[in-house]
Formats: structure tokens, C-alpha cells, sequence
């Protein structure tokens, strides 16, 4: 890459910081509450929401380790990456229920929910509070460390350097905004990725000559050799499963499709939306980005794929690398969007979970031990402080522990459902669900969690996750089933009933 | 269809289908797994478009059947196509795609994004519809009223 591209790409990729920077300073002045600062509650319409939401839900792994995973094992993730239609499903399931808890009490984070759900009971949201931080922790250390990589790997800059430069701009705007800039700067970025999706799908076509020359050559080609490096194509590669065992390609429907509704990015953006009856056209809006992003992750991993298989491209050392490899194939214009729609993967997920993890620092696990703020502004200070200090120490985290982020990565999505299956979606969707429930679904859902993280074996191929995700359940439903009912307030039971 | 009795026991599948999920992958049982993660994902859905205990015929009939289709042939022709070629490259292909993977583009992208998102679209009423919220604000109104009264 000569001097030039890489001066046009860094260029391009800091002329988006700057804006989000921009909105992000913007948006300051449209925060006057706490209910603003920590959930954007009702302030925004569908098209803004849906850019977010799947901004938020598409992280760096969408772009960077979905093609490597496409190129090292076939289609099988492709389930997870054609998932669209799970917002749809989400906003049915739990769309209206949600939104309306924010209008019989104070909703500013998801903490207030279980709080009006399960009548103020510290244990749940001190529990639920601390496995979600635990996912979101996993998921800011993998965004800092795939962005501050990115521009490592292209410019040979420090981590820490570039880490600094580009997630401290990230804290000062996203401490400074609250949720309002975080969902603003989040929907510009999903533009972002939008528009380079759509550039890079014509140019696939443009290259490949269409899906069938694909499906030739990676059918085809045997195993190809460079230097060291070796990759073998097979027939089996192209079908619906890809080359592993079939029941992670089944988890990887399940997962992502049901465990959209489960995903804190998607669960607080339903409060953002000002109006409940916009929620059909959320989905619409939040798919239709989705399936551009999920068709650009698909279309990266058959280009390396094709450009291997006729010998353009060597073998890739790091499958990882597959999206980088064809962008630089395919010149200047494709590199400088694939670099900036990586870019605000790893921001806009990065802000979202900042300001997760800053809201359960600063308001849900203080008020889970019974500390009151005594006014609105000492909370959203408390709040700024916060979102800093935890930004600037995931950015060391991030960059000086390498193993334990990678033990990390295996948290995230799976995590999270565990920790929001039993308070919300089995919360708000019976009635009969109870404190005693709730309380030993979570309490299971963190201890095997840890146990996974330090190296539990489970039964078969399936993700670790599934496993978990099913006995919190599990544990929630049939205990509850066998202990006394909560009591639930009329307004309660109004939202129950909608 | 009213479901006011039903729920707790749509629940209890619920949980169910969880644990029977979880040991059929166990057993790389996925075609099953499969199917019983349509129903999985259906009953959620159910439950969540309820209004008042009541669920509408006319949300069920369309999107929801349909989508449980779509998406349940989507995974028979997959598994189907993936055997008929497997080591082999097939000798048709769909849209340029190897046979079984098509099924996942037409009928699990495509097809759950025409059925899901845009019958949700069409049938917004049936799942919220404006006098449902405006009812559902004024009882809310009511009770704070009368709480406020109470003081």
C-alpha cells in the first residue's frame, strides 16, 4: 500500500471520528434530564433508532470475524449474519411492554425496568446488573482492541497510541452526551457501514462475475499452497452448513434470531423510540440496514474466497485478515470504505456498551446496595466521571492484556441473553414469573457463566452459551411455577396485559 | 384466539423446548433442534402480540404461520440439497448459489424479512393499535389520579 492510500484512509477514517465527535458535542445540548442522559427515553424516531440498533448490534466481529469464520468453516455463520428478521421478532415479543414501562414510572436504564417489574428487588438487579456488565466488558475490550489493531496493522502506529486517539475521543464525546450522542453518533455510523456495504456489494458482482463463478472455483480448487500457508476448498463449503458440526449451525439460528430481543443494545433502544406505534417501521428500518450489513459480510468472505480459489491472492495467514485482503484487492475506493465501516463497527458498539457499563456503575448497582443521589445533576456527574474512568481503563485493559481479552471474547451475546432472558422477556411475558425465579435463573445464568470462562466442559459441539442460556431459563420458569406469586401493582398489571 | 389459562403453560413449553434444544444439539440432532426453534420462537411471539389475553386470528394467519413455514422448509430443502451434493459439486445451482445454501438466502433472509417484518408492517393494528395505547395511557392516568387524590 503506498504512502498516499494510507494517508486517504486515515484521512477518511478521521473525518468520521470527527463527526461523530461533532454530533456527539451536539447532542450535549438536547441532554437537560438524567432520564435523557441515561436512556434517551421517547426522544427519537425510527429511522435514527433503527440505524443505531443495528450500528450497536453489528460490532467490529460483524465485519472482521464473520468473514474470517466464513473462509475458515463455509456458510454455517451466515445464519447469524442473515438474521434480520430478528427485529422484527424482537419488537413483537417484547417491543410494547417494554416501551410502556416507561410510561408508568422513571425508565433511564434497565435497571429501572427490573425496579418496576419486580418491586424494587435489589438482589435481581444487582445480579442481572452484574452479568450484563460483565457482557459489555467483554464486548468494549474486543471493539478497542480490533480498532486500535486496524490502524496497527495498517500504519504500524502503537495500540496504546492509536487506542488512546480514537476510544478517548469515543469517552470524551460519549461521557459528555450520555445515551442521546451515543444514539445519534451510533446511527451516523450505521450509515457508515450502510453506504460501504452497498459499495462493496456492486464491486463483488464487478469481480466475481456472480455467485455461480464462486461456487466453481471454491468447488474446484483443491488446496492451494504459498509459502507456508494452505487452504483447502471443498463442495461442502458452499452448503447451507458449512464444513462444522451441524448443531452449531443450529445454534447459530436460535441464538441470534431469539437472542436479538435479549440484547441490552436492542432492549434500551425500544424505550429510545418516542412513538410505541413507530415500532413496525423500526423493524422494517433496522433490518433493511441489517441485511445490507449482513450481505457485505457475506460477499467479503466469497471474494477472498474466489480471489484465493483463481490464485489472485495468497492464502491467508489469519482468516481474519479475508475482509482486508479483498479491499485491498480491489483498490483505493473499497479501502477507504472497508476501513471506516470497520472503524464504526468497533465505535458504535464500543459507545454503546461505554455507557451501558457506565449506567450500571453509576446508577443501577448503586441503587441495587441502596445509595440515593440527591439530585439529578450529582447523578449524571457521577455518571460523566464514569463513563471516563471505565473508558480510559478499557482502552489499557484492552491493549496490555491480550489472553484474558481473548478468554473474554467468548462473553458477549450469549452472556447477555442469559442475564435478560429471566427479568424481561420471561418477566414481562408472564405474570406468573416471581422474585424467587428471576433470582435463581440469574444467580445459575453467573455462576455458570464463570465456570464456562475458567474452562467447564459441556456435552457435545454446541456453544457453551446455549447450554447456560437454557437452565437460567429453565430454573426461572419451574421456580417460579412452584413459589408464591409476586404482588404486582395495577399499573403493573396494565403493562402486562398490553 | 384467547390465550388467558393458556400462558402459563405456552411458558412452561417454552422452558421446555429450551432444555430439549440444548440435548439435541448434545446429539448433532439439529434437524430437530431446527423445527422445535421455529415452534420456540413462534410461542414467544404468541405471547407477544397478545393484546388483553387475546391473540389476533388475522396476526396469526398472516405473518406468523407463514413466517414458521417459510423458515421450517427453508431448513428441510437445506438439509435435503446439502445431502443430495455432499462431496460433490452440485450440477444446478440457484441464483448462483449451491442449492442448499439458496434456501437460507430466498427463504430464511429474504423470505423471513417479507413475512415477519412486513406483515408486522401491514397488521401494526392487530399487535398495537392506537386506541389500545391511548387506553392503556388513560388507565394509567387514572391510577395516578386516584393515587394522588388518595394522599
Amino acid at each position: 500500500m503506498t504512502t498516499a492510500v494510507k494517508v486517504m484512509i486515515i484521512g477518511f477514517s478521521f473525518a468520521m471520528l470527527l463527526v461523530s465527535l461533532l454530533i456527539g458535542l451536539w447532542a450535549k445540548r438536547k441532554v437537560k434530564t438524567a432520564k435523557e442522559y441515561f436512556g434517551g427515553t421517547g426522544l427519537f424516531g425510527p429511522v435514527a433508532v433503527g440505524l443505531s440498533s443495528t450500528a450497536a448490534v453489528a460490532s467490529a466481529f460483524a465485519l472482521v470475524g464473520v468473514p474470517g469464520l466464513l473462509y475458515s468453516t463455509g456458510n454455517a455463520m451466515n445464519f447469524w449474519m442473515l438474521s434480520s428478521a430478528a427485529f422484527a421478532m424482537a419488537y413483537i415479543i417484547l417491543g410494547k411492554k417494554i416501551r410502556a414501562m416507561s410510561e408508568i414510572g422513571e425508565v433511564a436504564s434497565l435497571g429501572d425496568i427490573s425496579d418496576l417489574r419486580f418491586n424494587n428487588n435489589r438482589l435481581i438487579k444487582g445480579l442481572m446488573s452484574v452479568i450484563i456488565f460483565l457482557g459489555c466488558i467483554a464486548y468494549l475490550a474486543a471493539q478497542i482492541k480490533a480498532g486500535s489493531e486496524l490502524f496497527n496493522n495498517l500504519l504500524g502506529w502503537s495500540p496504546i497510541v492509536t487506542g488512546f486517539i480514537i476510544f478517548g475521543v469515543l469517552t470524551v464525546y460519549t461521557a459528555i452526551s450520555g445515551e442521546v450522542g451515543g444514539l445519534l453518533t451510533q446511527a451516523f455510523q450505521g450509515l457508515v457501514m450502510v453506504v460501504a456495504g452497498i459499495i462493496i456489494i456492486v464491486s463483488f458482482f464487478v469481480i466475481t462475475g456472480g455467485f455461480g463463478n464462486v461456487l466453481e472455483v471454491v468447488s474446484k480448487a483443491g488446496t492451494i499452497t504459498a509459502g507456508d500457508v494452505s487452504k483447502s476448498f471443498g463442495p461442502d463449503f458452499m452448503n447451507a452448513w458449512g464444513i462444522l458440526p451441524k448443531s452449531v449451525a443450529m445454534a447459530w439460528v436460535i441464538i441470534p434470531i431469539l437472542g436479538t430481543v435479549g440484547q441490552p443494545q436492542v432492549l434500551t433502544r425500544m424505550y429510545a423510540l418516542k412513538d410505541p406505534k413507530d415500532m413496525p417501521k423500526l423493524g422494517l428500518y433496522a433490518g433493511l440496514a441489517h441485511m445490507v450489513v449482513g450481505f457485505f459480510a457475506l460477499v467479503v468472505a466469497y471474494g477472498a474466497l474466489y480471489l484465493v480459489g483463481i490464485g489472485e491472492i495468497d492464502p491467508l495467514v489469519v482468516a481474519d485478515n479475508a475482509i482486508f485482503a479483498y479491499a485491498d484487492y480491489l483498490g483505493l475506493y473499497a479501502q477507504l470504505f472497508v476501513y471506516a465501516a470497520v472503524l464504526a463497527a468497533a465505535m458504535s458498539s464500543a459507545s454503546m456498551f461505554l455507557t451501558l457499563s457506565g449506567n450500571i456503575i453509576a446508577r443501577d448497582l448503586p441503587s441495587a446496595f441502596g445509595k440515593e443521589f440527591k439530585s439529578e445533576e450529582k447523578q449524571m456527574k457521577v455518571a460523566q466521571i464514569t463513563i471516563f474512568g471505565i473508558g480510559i481503563l478499557s482502552i489499557l485493559f484492552s491493549l496490555t492484556s491480550a489472553e484474558m481479552v481473548a478468554i473474554l471474547g467468548t462473553f458477549g451475546w450469549g452472556t447477555l441473553m442469559s442475564g435478560t432472558f429471566p427479568v424481561f422477556i420471561i418477566g414481562l411475558l408472564w405474570k406468573g414469573a416471581n422474585s424467587k425465579g428471576v433470582t435463581a435463573g440469574l444467580l445459575l445464568s453467573l455462576v455458570l457463566n464463570i465456570a464456562s470462562l475458567m474452562g467447564m466442559a459441556w456435552p457435545g459441539a454446541l456453544p457453551w452459551y446455549v447450554n447456560v442460556i437454557a437452565i437460567s431459563i429453565f430454573a426461572t420458569v419451574f421456580i417460579s411455577l412452584f413459589t408464591k406469586e409476586d404482588h404486582m401493582n395495577e399499573k403493573l398489571d396494565l403493562v402486562m396485559d398490553l | 384466539m384467547d390465550i388467558q389459562g393458556k400462558r402459563t403453560g405456552i411458558i412452561v413449553t417454552i422452558a421446555l423446548l429450551w432444555g430439549a434444544i440444548s440435548v439435541l444439539g448434545w446429539y448433532e440432532m439439529y434437524m430437530p433442534g431446527l423445527y422445535l426453534g421455529v415452534l420456540l420462537m413462534f410461542l414467544h411471539m404468541v405471547l407477544g402480540v397478545s393484546v388483553n389475553h387475546k391473540v389476533s386470528r388475522k396476526f396469526l394467519i398472516f405473518p406468523l404461520i407463514p413466517w414458521a413455514v417459510v423458515w421450517a422448509v427453508s431448513f428441510y430443502l437445506s438439509n435435503m440439497h446439502a445431502n443430495i451434493f455432499t462431496g460433490v459439486m452440485p450440477n444446478f445451482t440457484i441464483l448462483g448459489f449451491h442449492p442448499s445454501f439458496s434456501w437460507t438466502i430466498i427463504l430464511y433472509w429474504i423470505g423471513g424479512m417479507l413475512t415477519l417484518t412486513w406483515g408486522f408492517m401491514i397488521y401494526k393494528d392487530e399487535w398495537l393499535s392506537s386506541s389500545d395505547w391511548d387506553e392503556f395511557k388513560r388507565k394509567v392516568e387514572l391510577i395516578d389520579q386516584g393515587q394522588e387524590g388518595g394522599m
